[in-house]
């Protein structure tokens, strides 16, 4: 559906005749100005109509006050990384849906769980449409990061939320594919490191594509009529 | 003897000075924010207002159920989030400082138990020669 665009974009061909030259009988001075004064009506009508279904329809060219969807979503690669539950997530899991990623990691008290919790105010405002986005936390540090840790996190949030991670050097592989940079960063204690990662929200179309980033900082009301539009646009 | 009983009621009035008052520094709104369970790490937001009528310079925290605590400022630079440590508040006279979610936070590490929403905990901030407690409530995340 991205990518054809070009058709979804209302065509407004060249149908108006000209309206007043030529006209086969000699006017009055008064029946021209009326017949100028019906054209000048009719070109203003059909010019404001054109704007007005112009403004009205324009699914093609999305634009979001929260981010930006890219022009030709992205093939991704495999994606080979493993889910709260322990079983794996893949392109499988990224079919048929919106996605929303996240990426993050649990030992983070302030941004991550600020995140969370607003992913989870905008996944309740959706109401149904909700079951056409999956929200996923994408774990940068794997480290701490198990399966087990994950589900006690995003669960936490919502029973609906995901939480995936791979071991390296595949984790750097999937980082790269989805746009996602990070670093360990030394903490006070051996296990109390902290990780830098990019702060964007990724989409993920119904086919498994990069459709796009959201960059905070979020707002939910944005975010909610953002992703609104977008869900419109589900097949 | 005179002299210290005066030094100990000023230390006092100092302590008591949290909460109520003017020319004290207070707190206001000490929180923090219902974590998963297993949580290795919490963050405690406040206001701190310096009513006194020195500058305050604190460096340093604690809390009374927590292995360590730390004045964090979690940042968005070109792209990346990232968490400054070693923070250092610093307050001129009257001035106050606002930790909340995003930006300045205490990161409290190793909780000792298990919190529930409505328990408190006592945070302190470390001012040079002045500290300031603070009671902090758990509630829902904001």
């Amino acid at each position: 559906m991205w990518d054809n665009e070009a058709s979804i974009i209302p065509k407004f061909r060249a149908t108006t005749r000209p309206a007043t030259s030529d006209h086969p009988t000699v006017p009055s001075n008064r029946s021209v100005n009326h017949t100028v004064i019906a054209a000048l009506a009719g070109a203003t009508a059909l010019i404001g109509g054109i704007l007005l279904a112009t403004w009205l329809n324009t699914p093609g060219t999305t634009t979001l006050r929260s981010g930006t969807l890219l022009q030709q979503p992205r093939v991704l690669p495999a994606l080979d990384l493993i889910d709260q539950d322990g079983q794996p997530f893949t392109h499988a899991q990224l079919q048929g849906h919106w996605t929303l990623i996240f990426p993050g990691f649990t030992y983070c008290p302030d941004i991550c769980p600020t995140t969370l919790g607003l992913l989870k105010t905008v996944q309740t405002q959706l109401g149904s449409r909700a079951e056409h986005l999956q929200v996923v936390l994408f774990s940068v540090d794997p480290e701490r990061d198990t399966p087990e840790r994950l589900k006690e996190y995003v669960t936490y949030f919502s029973p609906a939320f995901r939480g995936v991670t791979t071991s390296e050097p595949n984790l750097k592989a999937v980082a790269q594919a989805l746009g996602v940079a990070y670093a360990k960063v030394p903490g006070g204690a051996p296990g109390e490191y902290s990780m830098d990662h990019s702060a964007a929200l990724i989409l993920i179309n119904p086919r498994g594509e990069l459709a796009g980033y959201f960059t905070g900082p979020f707002q939910a009301d944005l975010l909610l009529a953002d992703l609104k539009q977008v869900l419109e646009r589900s097949p | 003897m005179r002299t210290s009983a005066l030094y100990a009621a000023g230390a006092l009035m100092l302590l008591a000075g949290c909460g109520s008052g003017s020319n004290t520094v207070t707190v206001e709104d000490a929180w923090i924010p219902a974590a998963p369970p297993g949580a290795g790490v919490m963050a405690g937001y406040l206001l701190l207002r310096n009513g006194s009528s020195q500058a305050l310079r604190c460096d340093g925290a604690s809390g009374a159920d927590f292995g360590a605590a730390e004045i964090h400022r979690s940042v968005v630079e070109n792209g990346q989030s990232r968490m400054l440590r070693d923070q250092v508040l610093e307050l001129a006279a009257g001035e106050s400082a606002t930790l909340a979610p995003g930006g300045l936070h205490l990161m409290l590490f190793r909780p000792a138990r298990e919190f529930k929403i409505g328990d408190k905990t006592e945070l302190k901030l470390h001012c040079g020669s002045v500290t300031v407690t603070a009671s902090a409530r758990i509630q829902e995340p904001r």
